[in-house]
């Protein structure tokens, strides 16, 4: 096989996005795959939207560590409203996975804009753009199973995993293992991750059941 | 880090810089935090190795730490971002003519978009301008090997070697194959020599500028460093570096390239020999590269020299754009590349924009809060008495609902603006306000001018112990350092007391009232008053104690007046459907800032009412 694969993960500051990058970029390179990634980061401050471009070379060399919009085959997204603005990234036939968590900018509280629990219009909005290709995580269902919502981007790499077969579990859980630091988030994360994978396994029959 | 030679490593372009110090025996890694090129430095901390890995003050005095350490024959390694190589350019132009004995780099770490700089500064004119090589790599891999050549080239030529990054060489993972760690290089010898050392305006300096073309020229014929290579045949040929380079080949790969890729890695001296022997045979020549048009200018310069007479395209005939990043979509069009059809369709609804807000909790929130209230107590109109800002965090006091600070310029700029702005008639009270970490970078020189001058004015130091912005690193306030070196405190109380500031009150920003009133009396004193605004991080508190608490809001109670929000503007407020307010639980502090302006005294610690029930 032979492929490049672009990944986009677009999340808020301080939600674990940029890990999330880094964790995909271990576990690639466990497979031995070309990997290259383009993050913007260095802002201690959260709060922000942050974009990191991934990309995997499968018997291919990846150059650049960014791509443009239409490029992506995988749309990971850890906030909704970041989901949203970053679906022109998105290539026709690509698959979204977002946790449906939603992060009102304060600027648009200011402004009097009412604009939170929008989350069905905005899910609708994405899985149209998507053509269906969507699976959405429920952070109240991570928060009951995991007990926190820090793992969630472990949770969004089960499903990626799951859906797209890219790499396996060793390779996920050891690019998990890398990135993080304390036995006890690692343990925590793999609880995410292994939800995620079931939440993905349950989405992906109910999306070929909707095509058809 | 510890991986042995041969180990195929994942790393950020910054993590490589790091592990190329260590293969290339590295003694002295100092720099001043700057994105993007701070995790140069903190990655040889955490990786704990046998060296000095330390911050400096400021990049000045980083770059002389490191100059002062190869001059006496130890291998140095100096960080910093683009601006910061301004405030270093003194000794760096200082340093050509001395030259060194053990081999040093200086990282600049330029940032296209502008990402998260203030300019779109391109620092390879500090090549030519301070006549040092410079070396640029296009991917985490050769930001290793670069910076073990540019030790090695450094100590041959004995000339420091600018390492030359941007953003996305800095902060890209990829692979990186490890080679071994050696044993650094400290001090050897170090003995008298005017002639080398000695610069202020003396009659040899005109021998030393003679020495210093004559290893440039030397360098420029040296084919001993892998640097610069050759791509393909043809033609049509593309001269690019950096990152631009990844870019050309990603426009490339579509299609069978008919294009001929020269690769510079090395910037200055311009490598003459090799890109007249390279661009034989080229009827056209496309320079990419990101930023002003660096290389264009020099081949077109030396035409001549290069013996080429190809139609040179590039930014000066508008090919490629002035400004912003580059990208391979870019680039595809200037090279006339059919690439496959990319089709993208816009989201169709849109969400509101997310500029960054100053952190729940953030003690910055409340200073600013006070010094806004202070102004009003003191019987003045907000519109009247500006506020000067300085660079940090504390610059996104900017955005509403603060509108606070009116200016935010260079470092420690907001004292020397204010002392501007008074001399030349302004007669209101003025108000500077700067960061602990820029006090001591360069607010330090303003504060003496305003005091020895007798400028009349209040400034405020947002003291929160921590270089914040660039990921939390030490300050001289600080009694260990992150290496666990062991320090001796420097008090911002003690430097201002000692320059002479008039008075000087240290305040805690959380309790907002006492703050309110010290900025209102002090702003209708005369003389150079200061407020030191003491509160840790908010961030970094919470990383290693946890938070003080989280707050609640009362649904019931609320009436969605929204004045906690318009007073506050904290990020983990939030407007509902029903046009309540909610606070994000998981990422409220704690500060109760929020609650103090709730009329309805609807927001309360979420602690308490846990216990109550
Ligand atoms: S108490 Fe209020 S102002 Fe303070 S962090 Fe929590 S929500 Fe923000
Ligand atoms: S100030 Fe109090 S009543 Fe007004 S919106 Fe905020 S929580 Fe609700």
């Amino acid at each position: 096989m032979q492929k490049k694969i672009n990944i986009l993960i677009s999340s808020v500051g301080g939600q674990g996005g940029l890990s999330l990058s880094r964790m995909i970029a271990e576990a690639s390179a466990i497979k031995g795959y070309r990997i290259t990634t383009g993050e913007i980061l260095g802002m201690a401050q959260r709060f922000g939207s942050v974009l990191s471009f991934v990309r995997i070379g499968i018997n291919e060399e990846v150059y650049s560590p960014i791509f443009s919009k239409g490029e992506a085959d995988y749309l990971l997204c850890l906030e909704l409203f970041e989901c949203v603005r970053s679906l022109s990234y998105l290539k026709f036939g690509g698959w979204v996975i977002t946790s449906t968590e939603v992060k009102p900018p304060i600027s648009a509280s200011l402004e009097g804009k009412k604009q939170v629990e929008k989350v069905p219009s905005y899910l609708e909005a994405i899985r149209k753009h998507s053509e269906g290709n969507l699976i959405s995580i429920e952070p109240k269902l991570v928060k009951e199973v995991v007990g926190t919502l820090r793992a969630i981007n472990a949770t969004v790499l089960g499903a990626f995993i799951m859906l797209s077969g890219v790499f396996d579990d060793d390779a996920a859980l050891e690019g998990i293992r890398k990135v993080l630091k304390s036995e006890r988030a690692i343990e925590i994360s793999k609880k995410a991750y292994n939800l995620g994978k079931s939440i993905a396994e349950k989405a992906m029959p109910i999306h070929a059941d909707n095509k058809s | 880090m510890k991986a042995k030679k041969g180990t195929k490593l994942v790393m950020m372009g910054n993590e490589a810089i790091a592990r190329g110090a260590l293969e290339a025996g590295v003694w002295v890694a100092v720099g001043y935090p700057g994105t993007p090129s701070s995790e140069v430095i903190m990655t040889l901390q955490e990786y704990k190795a046998d060296m000095y890995a330390e911050w400096a003050i400021n990049e000045k005095v980083a770059l002389e730490i490191a100059f002062g350490a190869s001059i006496g024959g130890a291998r140095s390694l100096v960080t910093m971002k683009g601006p910061g190589l301004n405030i270093a350019s003194d000794p760096l132009l200082s340093a050509a003519y001395s030259g060194v004995n053990g081999g040093m780099i200086i990282l600049v770490a330029d940032d296209p978009g502008p990402i998260t700089t203030q300019t779109e500064q391109d620092s390879r004119w500090y090549g030519p301008l301070a006549k040092l090589p410079m070396i640029s790599p296009s991917n985490p891999q050769e930001a290793k090997d670069f910076t073990i050549i540019g030790i090695t080239m450094s100590e041959e030529f004995e000339l420091p070697v600018i390492l030359r990054t941007t953003t996305r060489v800095n902060h890209a993972v990829g692979d990186v194959i490890a080679g071994e760690i050696i044993e650094p290089k400290k001090f050897k010898s170090f003995s008298r020599d005017p002639e080398r050392f000695v610069r202020a305006g003396m009659s040899w300096n005109l021998a030393r500028h003679k020495w210093l073309n004559n290893r440039l020229r030397d360098l420029e014929k040296s084919t001993k460093y892998p640097l610069n290579s050759i791509e393909g045949e043809g033609k049509k040929c593309i001269v690019t570096e950096g990152v631009a380079y990844q870019y050309v080949k990603e426009a490339l790969s579509s299609e069978k390239n008919a294009f001929k890729i020269i690769k510079l890695g090395l910037l200055y001296p311009f490598p003459i020999p090799f890109l007249s022997e390279s661009l034989k045979g080229c009827e056209e020549i496309y320079v990419v590269e990101e930023l002003d048009p660096f290389i264009e200018t020099l081949l077109r310069a030396n035409t001549d020299a290069l013996n080429i007479n190809a139609k040179i395209f590039g930014k000066l005939n508008g090919g490629l754009p002035l400004e912003g990043e580059l990208s391979p979509e870019i680039i595809g069009s200037f090279l006339s590349i059919k690439r496959k059809d990319v089709v993208w369709r816009a989201e169709e609804i849109q969400v509101p924009q997310r500029p960054p807000p100053l952190c729940p909790g953030c003690p910055h929130r409340n200073s600013y809060l006070a010094i806004l209230a202070g102004i009003s107590k003191a019987g003045f109109n907000r519109k009247e008495v500006p506020i000067f800002g300085d660079i940090g965090c504390y610059a996104l006091s900017v955005y509403p609902p603060l509108n606070a600070i009116w200016t935010e310029h260079s470092m420690g700029a907001s004292i020397s603006m204010a002392v501007g702005l008074k001399i030349a008639g302004f007669e209101k009270p003025v108000i500077a306000t700067i960061g602990d970490s820029t006090f001591f970078h360069t607010g330090i020189p303003p504060l003496i001018e305003a005091v020895n001058k007798k400028v009349d004015m209040l400034i405020v130091i947002l003291d929160n112990s921590v270089v914040a912005m660039t990921g939390h690193q030490a300050t001289p306030a600080w009694i260990e350092t992150e290496t666990g070196r062991r320090t001796k405190e420097v008090k911002i109380e003690d430097v201002v007391r000692g320059i002479g500031a008039d008075e000087v009150r240290i305040v805690d920003p959380y309790r907002i009232d006492e703050m309110t009133k010290t900025v209102a009396e002090l702003l209708k004193k005369k003389g150079v008053n200061i407020i030191i605004a003491r509160a840790p991080c908010a961030i970094y508190e919470m990383r290693k104690r946890g938070r003080p608490g989280y707050y609640i809001v009362l649904e019931d109670l609320c009436t969605g007046c929204l004045a906690c929000i318009r007073a506050t503007g904290c990020p983990a407020l939030y407007t509902t459907e029903e046009g309540k307010v909610k606070i994000m639980e998981d990422d409220c502090y704690g500060c109760g800032l929020c609650a103090k302006y709730c009329p309805e005294e609807a927001i309360v610690s979420g602690e308490k009412v846990a216990k109550k029930d």
